[in-house]
């Protein structure tokens, strides 16, 4: 899986979510905007974390050295 | 002022963003009907009364002397707290709301205060006494056996003394004892004694001084009684000692009586016959059981006095409690100067106007009233009160922002974005997805048991834990999702998300340990590869991971936060702000920083050698210069000239323009100001507000210089030390992950190495509590102060002003909690 494919899926769940959020807890527009920019900021931090986790190991300068006694 | 916040936007309002708009309320309230109104508003809970009456002391209010007999009943019920409390009796929560009178209630609580302080008088009369009793009896028994004991005693001395006179003088008789015996009893000295109790600790010195003080005149007899007794002038248990002490002359009687005094003996009548002596303990007996029973009625009586107080005790402290507050509440309302109405100044959210209006007319209806209490609103340059709508969800982090400083009314919120970054840059301090179940388990615990916990009393530690049960509960969330991107669990990997990239070199795998692995296949697809836990290169590959992420997450944030600052100064209408401020930050920030976030991004996909650490010193130092080897692109030496520049441009961008024009600005206002009427759109004031935080009036050029050059500095250097302080996520983030595989390794690894069970579950032992005290106590509660770091000081200081005051309505649910917390 490549980096475009699992970001789409994270677009995927994201959109998933806010969909959720607002079929089960629909409060009346102001409420669901907030609740909208809940499960935004949730996403985008996690597809940041897992995007750059992925990015910094796509081309490794440091490779694992096994330790010696193994 | 509501039109400004829904004004110009395509969304609706958000929830929580800004704070509820406000309006300063007149209600003038006929006399009659003040009672009552001011008793709905505080059920309704939406009215924060302005004080009119601050220069007056509290005595000399209105009704000063209504607050002085609330306060006089709330002291009748606590001291019926307190009796309560030592009876054992405990208030019953009564759901029983009667209507009634308060006066009815002051005049029922003086009559149970009387009727329980005359029980408390005569039951306390009736223990003395039985006390004394007691004691009495004790000296009656315990002497009369002195005294039978010598008597027995003597008669056999005298018996004895008879035979030998009868069987005739012996040779080894004393000659004198003959004379000495006959001399006694031809010359009786009449002893007197004295009898009583004394405190057996006391009893040595008590025996040293008689003994000095009569110069050994006198003789004392003590026996401990086995049972403590019960002092009748103290009421308290105390070991004590039965004496008897004879003596000769009335003045050595004198001397025994003072220092009987002194030690707190106490000394009881006590006869020498014998006769007497069993008919006075008959007697005593008696008195004892008599007095017993009454004892134990009257205690039977008062409990049910008790009983009964129990009952109602809640609603009548409620009611007192409510009538206190209320008449404080009116003597902030300032009197009307015909003395038929009293008026009322408050802030109320504007959402709450219906709701007020509605209780006036309850009240006017309830009270019989002619005329309705009417509402006007007022126009106002004062700034109102805060007030966020939370719920049991969002108060949670309303509270993290409100503790560092309460928005000013209707600012940006920062609790819309700390709602999730806050876990967030939580859990990247945190990451192992086993410590984040725990967590999770701990949080769901307090979020199921949340009703029954929420009624009763915690400790101080258990509260604040069940106050933030729900930034806990995200906490843990989060933990587990990074916990899965780090990839540990209680520090072990596992290849959840398929094979490792990595494979040996060739099939021998000789150069596993020296060379290292080659990647092979496309990189993991989730996470940080399984295969690096317990290598050499682990670190210097995490700690490069984990440096760079904490930049590009700090930037994001940052950058977030400036964004903030923009959405304010575009509510308050306030272009200056815009222009020369928000602009210059976003370039200068993201022409430095945004630029390494781009670099670090660039150096990853392309995995160049380049050292971002030599690009971004030289881009200071030597701009100029060719890149060399640590080029990242084409073209990039321009593109850190045109940066460099722009940021150098920024600086003064941000200074300069500001405080002129500001200048200008009121130079126009203020000449318009001496002809035109007052403004009174909020606008205007919002905007002058924001300009100069010295309000109206004068204009001091310097010091918005000052404030502005203060300000300007304070961006540029923070600009840099905050990126710096974002480094913290690294940090603790390692100090985590090597915490737990020391706990690991050295514990659970190596008791499992003797093949041992009880160094096995020694060892199990260890670690779990190593893992529950150090890693989710110390560890969460280090990466929760750190976040809330990060909040307060790096993301907010971007746009955050924080001095504004709280809404604090004058309700009666809020009355109880203060209550509860004294």
């Amino acid at each position: 899986m490549g980096f475009v494919v699992t970001s789409l899926i994270f677009l995927l769940i994201g959109i998933i979510a806010c969909l959720s959020t607002r079929i089960c807890f629909n409060k009346g527009p102001s409420a669901n905007l907030f609740h909208l920019t809940l499960v935004l900021t949730s996403t985008i931090c996690c597809w940041m974390m897992w995007a750059i986790v992925y990015l910094a190991q796509m081309n490794p300068l440091i490779v694992p050295i096994l330790s010696d006694g193994e | 002022m509501g039109e400004v916040a829904r004004g110009g936007g395509c969304c609706p309002p958000m929830d929580l963003f800004r704070s509820e708009p406000m309006q300063l309320i007149q209600l003038i309230i006929p006399m009659e009907s003040a009672h009552c109104t001011v008793s709905y508003l505080g059920d309704l809970g939406l009215l924060q009364f302005k004080d009119l009456n601050s220069e007056k002391s509290p005595f000399q209010r209105t009704y000063a002397a209504q607050i002085k007999r609330c306060g006089e009943m709330a002291r009748k019920l606590r001291f019926f707290k307190e009796q309560m409390f030592k009876a054992g009796v405990s208030p019953k929560g009564s759901t029983t709301q009667s209507d009634v009178n308060i006066d009815d209630i002051e005049i029922k609580l003086t009559e149970i205060e009387s009727e329980l302080t005359e029980m408390n008088a005569n039951g306390e009369k009736l223990q003395r006494t039985y006390n004394e009793l007691v004691e009495y009896k004790l000296v009656l028994q315990k002497a009369g056996d002195f005294f039978h004991s010598a008597q027995s005693r003597a008669i056999e001395q005298q018996r004895e003394y008879e035979s030998r006179q009868l069987s005739g003088e012996s040779m080894e008789a004393p000659l004198l004892q003959d004379q000495e015996l006959s001399g006694d009893s031809s010359k009786p000295v009449k002893l007197g004694f004295l009898a009583g109790l004394v405190p057996r600790e006391k009893s040595m010195a008590f025996e040293r001084i008689l003994f000095r003080a009569t110069r050994g005149n006198v003789f004392l007899r003590q026996t401990a009684v086995e049972d403590p007794v019960t002092d009748p002038v103290s009421g308290e248990k105390t070991e004590k000692n039965v004496f008897v002490v004879f003596y000769a002359g009335e003045k050595v009687k004198a001397k025994i009586l003072k220092i009987c005094d002194a030690f707190g003996a106490n000394r009881y009548p006590f006869a020498e016959e014998l006769g007497k002596q069993a008919q006075m303990i008959s007697e005593v007996s008696g008195k004892l059981a008599e007095l017993k029973t009454t004892i134990d009625a009257g205690l039977s009586h008062r409990v049910n006095l008790l009983e009964n107080i129990g009952t109602q005790f809640e609603q009548w402290n409620l009611l007192v409690r409510k009538e206190k507050s209320i008449h404080h509440t009116l003597n902030m309302l300032s009197l009307d100067v015909t003395k038929k109405c009293l008026v009322a100044e408050g802030w109320s959210p504007v959402f709450a106007t219906h709701q007020v209006q509605d209780a006036l007319k309850r009240a006017a209806k309830d009270s019989n009233s002619q005329v309705s209490a009417i509402l006007q609103v007022l126009h106002t340059r004062e700034s109102p009160p805060t007030y966020f709508r939370t719920n049991k969800f969002t108060s949670s982090y309303q509270g993290i922002i409100d503790s560092y400083g309460v928005a000013k009314y209707q600012e940006a919120n920062p609790t819309v974005f700390t709602v999730v970054t806050f876990p967030f840059l939580f859990a990247v301090m945190f990451g192992d997805w086993g410590h984040g179940i725990c967590l999770l388990l701990a949080a769901l615990y307090f979020i199921i048991r949340e009703k029954k916990l929420s009624s009763q009393k915690l400790d101080d530690i258990t509260a604040m834990t069940f106050g933030g049960r729900y930034v806990i509960f995200l906490m843990s969330l989060f933990s587990i999702y990074t916990g899965l991107i780090y990839n540990e669990f209680f520090s072990v990997p596992f290849e959840l998300f398929g094979p490792s990239a990595y494979v040996c070199r060739d099939d021998s795998c000789r150069d596993s340990t020296t060379i290292g692995l080659i990647k092979a296949g496309p990189t993991y697809p989730f996470g940080v590869d399984p295969v690096w836990h317990g290598t050499r290169s682990e670190l210097p590959f995490l700690n490069s991971l984990k440096m760079k992420m904490s930049i590009l997450l700090g930037v994001a944030q940052m950058n977030l936060g400036i964004i903030m600052s923009y959405c304010n100064a575009k509510f308050f209408k306030n272009n200056v702000n815009v222009w020369f401020q928000f602009i210059p930050q976003v370039i200068f920030l993201n022409s430095l920083f945004g630029y390494l976030s781009l670099l670090i991004i660039v150096k990853w996909c392309t995995g160049s050698q380049a050292d971002l650490y030599h690009v971004m010193i030289y881009m200071f130092l030597s701009p100029t210069d060719d890149l060399g080897e640590n080029q990242l692109f084409a073209g990039q030496k321009n593109v850190q000239l045109v940066l460099l520049l722009l940021a150098g441009v920024a600086v003064p961008w941000m200074l300069l323009p500001k405080p002129f024009i500001l200048k200008k600005q009121h130079e126009a206002r203020h000449g318009d100001e001496s002809y035109a009427p007052l403004p009174n759109t909020e606008e205007s004031l919002q905007v002058e507000s924001n300009h100069d935080s010295h309000g109206h009036g004068e204009f001091e050029f310097s010091e918005i210089f000052v404030h502005q050059l203060i300000h300007t500095i304070e961006f540029v250097l923070g600009a840099v030390s905050n990126t710096a302080s974002y480094l913290r996520l690294w940090a603790l983030s390692l100090a985590h992950s090597e915490l737990s595989s020391v706990f690991y390794e050295k514990v659970l690894l190596m008791a499992w190495g003797y093949n041992n069970v009880v160094i096995l579950i020694v060892g199990l032992i260890v670690f779990i509590f190593a893992t529950v005290g150090v890693l989710l106590v110390m560890e969460t509660l280090s990466a929760f102060l750190h976040a809330l770091r990060l909040h307060w000081v790096e993301y907010q200081n971007k746009f955050y002003e924080g001095d504004g005051y709280l809404f604090l309505p004058f309700s009666f649910s809020l009355l109880d909690e203060e209550d509860e917390m004294l």
